[in-house]
């Protein structure tokens, strides 16, 4: 296969980090304060460690079968059609994974910012951004990566810098009160929705990236970064809003926000804030998409997959608005369904595919 | 060439979904709310709005007869519903964001104020900076009815006096929304609320109120509201809410009073004031242990005393170390006799120290409390003496 699109070390290494930090920096916090309460960050950096063996999964696939995507993989460790069934499984997971992202985007739109607004103008805004990006291709999406990430850290430090004055360090008291069990179920939602779903990379890790021995530390850094700026989320969320009102709160990070006001002069500044998750949220989007839309096209034997984007584009606006038929349901999927559904497609599968596929390789030899 | 109009054309339908007017809110459509008052009614709520009259409040042209805000209300099975039905009387939709003080009657917060808290949670407009008071001896209309002078909105004249005093003063209690529904899930900690109380009757609710010297209607915080959970069940006085506010530790700065060795007394102000409150488990049973330091200026001297010695001053200190730290007991004593809540965060301490043990005692926290080991330690130290230094009194009287 000709690989002429590569994107360089620096700009998988933002787009991984974007991808983690995704939805994960605006439902996170309250999922991991109804678990495991005043500890929610121990759990937080719990999960952030176990998603290390995620990714360590993922490294491995890629070094077993470097030049090659997922689907390419599987169908050769599998034949054509258990490969292919397999493969769907994994493309479905995609399209599922954009669709509720989309979702979020919308859903906070119109909960917190503008309420009165039907929430099909931002999703259909939002999916027009994303069909743009996957018909300009891969190379464009890494070169937003790099120009955005510059503007996430300033947004991101100038909120934590603000913060700060507000933290009482009692509301993390005490630590060790909550047992093994509430922390381990807290860390297994972090990684289900900060570090596995990072397995859409596999589409692009390591063939597209133009140094591919470096490409496996730089996904870990990656993803070592994102966790790192959920922990701090987390933290701050606990420590400035305590984990009751962590927990209720639909949209903590929102809240924390609210939180800002140093002198009466800089306060109400939420919604530049906003501007981190729309950027983090546009890459999980774009690459839970273009994920699905390059297995799909591999999987039909398609050469190109762009001139699908458009046609899907649609497809995901029509299906983020009926995924969830309420917020309450959302809340149900995300914290009871999601977390074994991303385990079965993003854990159990590769971890099939990569144990046939070390059998296999023995064998020939 | 097609091209060229192809981008020009998308240029232009773009207009359309870019201007972001779909939820356009011009300031002149909006009732900016100041103030809202909830009250018990026959059913549900009695809510009162107070709103700003922009016309009035804008410096320059004001005509000067016309009030500078609006009291509207409206009665509703829920909060929410009273609010949307002030727009039959209001011109303008109530806009919430802006809400300085939420005044809660006495009779509905006998009855539990958590149901009608709900939806200032809820709704995205609120936001959680406001204060939360209770009206003491009347309904939270007649608070917001009342005309101010100095600040022109009455409800901005409520915020910045409990922030002043509670800085300055310290018998008061500035509590936000999340603050306060904090404490009420809490199981190791109860609620308290500042007390707001209106003087004059009907007089204060003209502009004639504030066309005279010395208004007849005021308002004005008297002490602390208790809770149990979520219903009134007491006043702390300013005496005992000052204690409160020790044990807090929420003190920034107060005056207080000593009395001299030979009669008279002694004005000081506390500059600096740190409170640590640390549980313990001792044998199986809970104790407190309060330190306070403290760092007092003379202010005032009306008695015949000489402050030149270094032994008055140690003496003073010890004296004041004996009144704070019975301020303090005063009002654990009080509150443990007579309301039987922890309002102090006691629980919360020994949650934090020892989780284990906690779990057997917050079965009966309130039980456990009304009995607790409490031990107080106060360490005041007297820095400066103002300006002079012995009182001018000593030599007209010799």
């Amino acid at each position: 296969m000709m690989n002429t699109v590569k994107i360089s070390i620096r700009q998988f290494t933002v787009l991984v980090m974007f991808y983690t930090i995704g939805t994960t920096i605006l439902i996170i916090p309250s999922s991991l304060a109804a678990d495991a309460e005043q500890n929610a960050w121990i759990a937080a950096i719990v999960g952030w460690l176990l998603g290390f063996i995620a990714v360590g999964l993922y490294i491995l696939l890629s070094r077993l079968f470097p030049n090659m995507t997922l689907i390419e993989y599987t169908e050769k460790v599998f034949g054509k059609w258990l490969g292919n069934l397999f493969s769907l499984l994994f493309v479905i997971f995609s399209f599922i994974g954009a669709s509720t992202v989309l979702f979020y985007m919308g859903n906070f739109m119109t909960t917190q910012v503008l309420p009165e607004t039907p929430i099909e103008s931002f999703t259909i805004l939002f999916a027009g951004i994303i069909i743009m990006g996957l018909r300009l291709g891969l190379e464009v999406l890494a070169r937003t990566a790099e120009i955005l990430f510059p503007w996430f850290l300033i947004l991101f430090m100038v909120s934590t810098l603000l913060l700060i004055p507000e933290i009482e360090i009692q509301k993390i008291q005490p630590i060790v009160e909550i047992g093994i069990k509430p922390i381990i179920k807290g860390a297994l939602s972090f990684v289900g929705t900060a570090s596995l779903p990072l397995i859409v990379f596999l589409m692009v890790f390591p063939a597209f990236v133009n140094n591919p021995k470096k490409a496996g530390k730089a996904f870990i850094i990656g993803n070592l970064l994102g966790g790192l700026f959920v922990i701090i989320i987390t933290f701050l969320s606990i420590s400035i809003l305590g984990p009751d009102f962590s927990e209720r709160n639909m949209y903590p990070s929102y809240a924390l926000a609210k939180k800002i006001n140093i002198g009466n002069f800089i306060q109400r500044v939420e919604i530049l804030m906003a501007g981190m998750w729309f950027m983090t949220i546009f890459f999980k989007t774009s690459f839970y998409s273009y994920s699905f839309l390059k297995g799909l096209a591999q999987i039909c034997g398609l050469k190109d997959h762009r001139p699908l984007a458009l046609p899907y584009g649609i497809i995901l606006v029509v299906y983020s608005l009926v995924v969830y038929p309420n917020v309450v349901y959302m809340m149900d999927f995300d914290s009871k369904i999601w977390v074994p559904y991303a385990l079965t497609t993003c854990l159990f599968l590769p971890l099939i595919i990569l144990g046939v596929g070390t059998i296999r390789g023995k064998m020939k030899k | 060439m097609a091209r060229k109009l192809f981008v020009f054309i998308s240029c232009l339908l773009l207009l359309f979904p870019l201007t972001g007017c779909w939820n356009r809110r011009e300031l002149n459509e909006l009732g900016i709310s100041v103030g809202i008052g909830i009250d018990k009614a026959e059913k549900g709520y009695r809510v009162s709005v107070q709103v700003v009259n922009p016309g009035e409040v804008t410096a320059g042209k004001t005509s000067g007869n016309r009030t500078p805000i609006t009291l509207y209300e409206a009665t509703g099975d829920t909060i929410f519903e009273a609010i949307r039905k002030i727009t039959t009387i209001s011109p303008r939709v109530i806009y919430l964001a802006h809400l300085r003080v939420l005044v809660i009657g006495e009779s509905l917060a006998r009855e539990g104020i958590e149901k009608p808290l709900d939806h200032f949670s809820r709704d995205h407009e609120v936001r959680t900076d406001f204060f939360i008071v209770i009206a003491k001896g009347s309904t939270a209309k007649d608070v917001l009815k009342v005309l101010t002078p100095i600040e022109k909105i009455p409800a901005n004249k409520l915020y910045l006096s409990l922030e002043t005093s509670q800085k300055v003063w310290a018998p008061t209690a500035t509590v936000t929304l999340d603050e306060l529904m904090t404490d009420i899930i809490s199981e190791g900690k109860s609620p308290v609320l500042s007390a707001v109380k209106v003087t004059g009757g009907v007089e204060g609710q003209s502009q004639k109120n504030v066309e005279k010297i010395d208004p007849s209607g005021r308002l004005k915080y008297t002490g602390l509201a208790v809770f149990r959970e979520d219903k009134l069940i007491g006043w702390l006085n300013e005496k005992e809410s000052k204690g409160y506010s020790y044990i807090r530790d929420k003190v920034r700065n107060t005056v207080g009073t000593l009395v001299c060795p030979e009669g008279g007394k002694i004005g000081v102000e506390v500059t600096r004031s740190k409170t640590q409150v640390t549980g313990k488990m001792n044998n199986g049973k809970p104790q407190i242990n309060i330190e306070i330091r403290m760092e007092e200026n003379i202010g005032e001297v009306e008695c015949q005393i000489d402050l030149t010695k270094r032994k008055t001053i140690e003496d003073l200190e010890k004296s004041a170390e004996q009144k704070v730290a019975a301020i303090m007991l005063g009002t654990i004593h009080k509150v443990q006799k007579s309301f039987k809540v922890d309002i102090f965060g006691f629980g919360e301490e020994i949650h934090r120290v020892d989780p284990t043990a906690w779990k057997t005692l917050k079965q009966n926290w309130d039980e456990q409390f009304t009995h607790l080991d409490i031990n107080v330690k106060a360490d005041v130290q007297i820095r400066r003496i103002g300006t002079v230094s012995n009182s001018f009194h000593k030599k007209e009287e010799e």
